[in-house]
């Protein structure tokens, strides 16, 4: 493929097109590559499921209900590994604590029967997500890919990346931002930290009944029913770091 | 919220403990955090293009220098030009005196200004600000690829001059931001109808020579 491919790529999706388009575009320039498939998503972690994580799916569609409904995200260490690095890699790079179990070798076996055989991940910064990342899936059996390919691979993904960060622009104003006061960040992180109500009281040197009342009102801005998920709210939107 | 305070050379005088303390967060930054530099025997960490040809832009909140950026005119030797010059191998290094190569951009880690209207969001608003206000036409300069999707969050358009590459643990990508109302609009939208006051204290150097700056 050649580098003004990529460049006019990056062109296009520039042009306020839509998420459909960005993608088909998005496909057919990868397909140069060998990539006939792409899915471009939040990275679940913890209880997450993956289906509301994402943004853009070229995956074939009896693949993705089979990832989806076998929750294979919680096992594939290709999705595992997705969450843990910053460093775009191949299928075949994945570190074996990951990738070398059972499970995960199971995904991969019936990701062969679907016909997808080879992939390569690009992590991205995620104002919404954990993390984003987008995963180009491949038919053919690819056991090495060369050092300029790797790059226009990456360079379409991060300005795909940047796009889709500019559709939640054009959302702005239909949800406001969220934040959380010194206080209740302060007991939300006593409560991660394994604290009772009463315990936080006592170091914050405040009453148990003020320090629920932080709680409640943390997971009411953040919209959620239980303090764990207040917690893992809290740091998915970086109001809180660890 | 950040005050954002324009020094140049010619300013740098009423700056001094300021800059003193840009110059230390710098090297707790780019030399401890990051390694890209030699540790410096004074705690300060400064490079070849810290010359009186440099404008910085700090952050100052809470009596505390919490972000800045350095920008450099390209017609004058910057990093690109002097290291990365491989990196651009679609149009070549920029040289004009209107497109400003922005670096040294770190954050003060603290919890409560993170998120989409933290002091990294308000940095970038001032600068845009700037840039437009001194009549730019690009800021940019290497960026890590992996964080470029913020800049879209902004609604900034992106011009990459080259292919991201591969460094190590990161990868780095030359990409330039258009400067216009429209830049600068759209990201104070995003700060929500807030964002910080931009400073020119004493007699501050125009950005590109024999302009006339028009402050709106």
């Amino acid at each position: 493929m050649h580098a003004d491919d990529v460049f006019q790529f990056i062109e296009r999706c520039q042009e306020r097109v839509s998420p459909q388009e960005v993608l088909t575009d998005l496909l057919q320039t990868s397909a140069k590559l060998g990539f006939d498939h792409l899915l471009f998503s939040g990275v679940p972690v913890g209880q997450q499921e993956l289906a509301p994580l994402v943004e853009l799916n070229g995956w074939p569609v009896d693949w993705f209900d089979r990832y989806n409904s076998q929750a294979y995200f919680r096992t594939d260490g290709v999705c595992l590994h997705a969450a843990r690095t910053l460093r775009p890699f191949a299928w075949n790079e994945v570190p074996s604590d990951v990738g070398d179990t059972d499970a995960s070798r199971q995904v991969s076996g019936d990701a062969a029967d679907h016909g997808i055989h080879s992939g390569f991940v690009v992590p991205l910064l995620s104002l919404d997500h954990w993390q984003s990342a987008i995963s180009f899936a491949s038919s053919a059996r690819r056991a090495q890919m060369s050092s300029i390919e790797r790059a226009q691979l990456v360079t379409m993904a991060t300005f795909t990346g940047t796009y889709v960060q500019s559709l939640a622009l054009e959302a702005l104003g239909q949800r406001d931002e969220i934040s959380i006061s010194d206080r209740e960040r302060e007991v939300l992180r006593w409560y991660h930290n394994g604290k009772t109500a009463w315990e936080i009281g006592e170091i914050l040197q405040i009453s148990e009944r003020t320090a629920n009342k932080h709680l409640t009102s943390a997971r009411r801005k953040l919209g959620v029913a239980t303090t764990r998920q207040a917690v893992a709210e809290a740091a998915r939107r970086r109001l809180l770091h660890f | 919220m950040i005050t954002a305070h324009v020094v140049t050379h010619e300013n740098l005088h009423l700056y001094k403990a300021e800059f003193d303390e840009f110059l230390r967060r710098r090297h707790d930054v780019f030399v401890e955090q990051k390694r890209w530099r030699p540790p410096a025997p004074d705690g300060r960490e400064r490079d070849e293009f810290d010359t009186d040809k440099a404008t910085y832009i700090l952050g100052i909140e809470d009596g505390l220098v919490v972000t800045s950026a350095r920008l450099i005119p390209t017609s004058e030797p910057h990093l690109v030009s002097e290291v990365f010059p491989h990196l651009c191998e679609r149009s070549g290094v920029p040289r004009r005196a209107d497109w400003a190569e922005w670096t040294r951009t770190f954050v003060l880690q603290r919890e409560r200004h993170l998120g989409l209207r933290g002091t990294f969001t308000q940095l970038c608003a001032a600068v845009m600000q700037y840039a437009v206000e001194e009549g730019l036409s690009a800021v940019g300069g290497v960026q890590e690829a992996y964080a470029m999707p913020r800049l879209g969050r902004f609604g900034w358009k992106l011009l990459p001059l080259g292919m991201a590459r591969e460094f190590g643990e990161e990868t780095y990508i030359v990409t330039y931001i258009e400067v216009s109302e429209a830049a600068l609009t759209s990201i104070r939208n995003v700060l929500g109808g807030e964002w910080p006051r931009l400073v020119r204290r004493g007699t501050v150097r125009p950005f590109v020579p024999e302009r006339r700056v028009s402050v709106s």
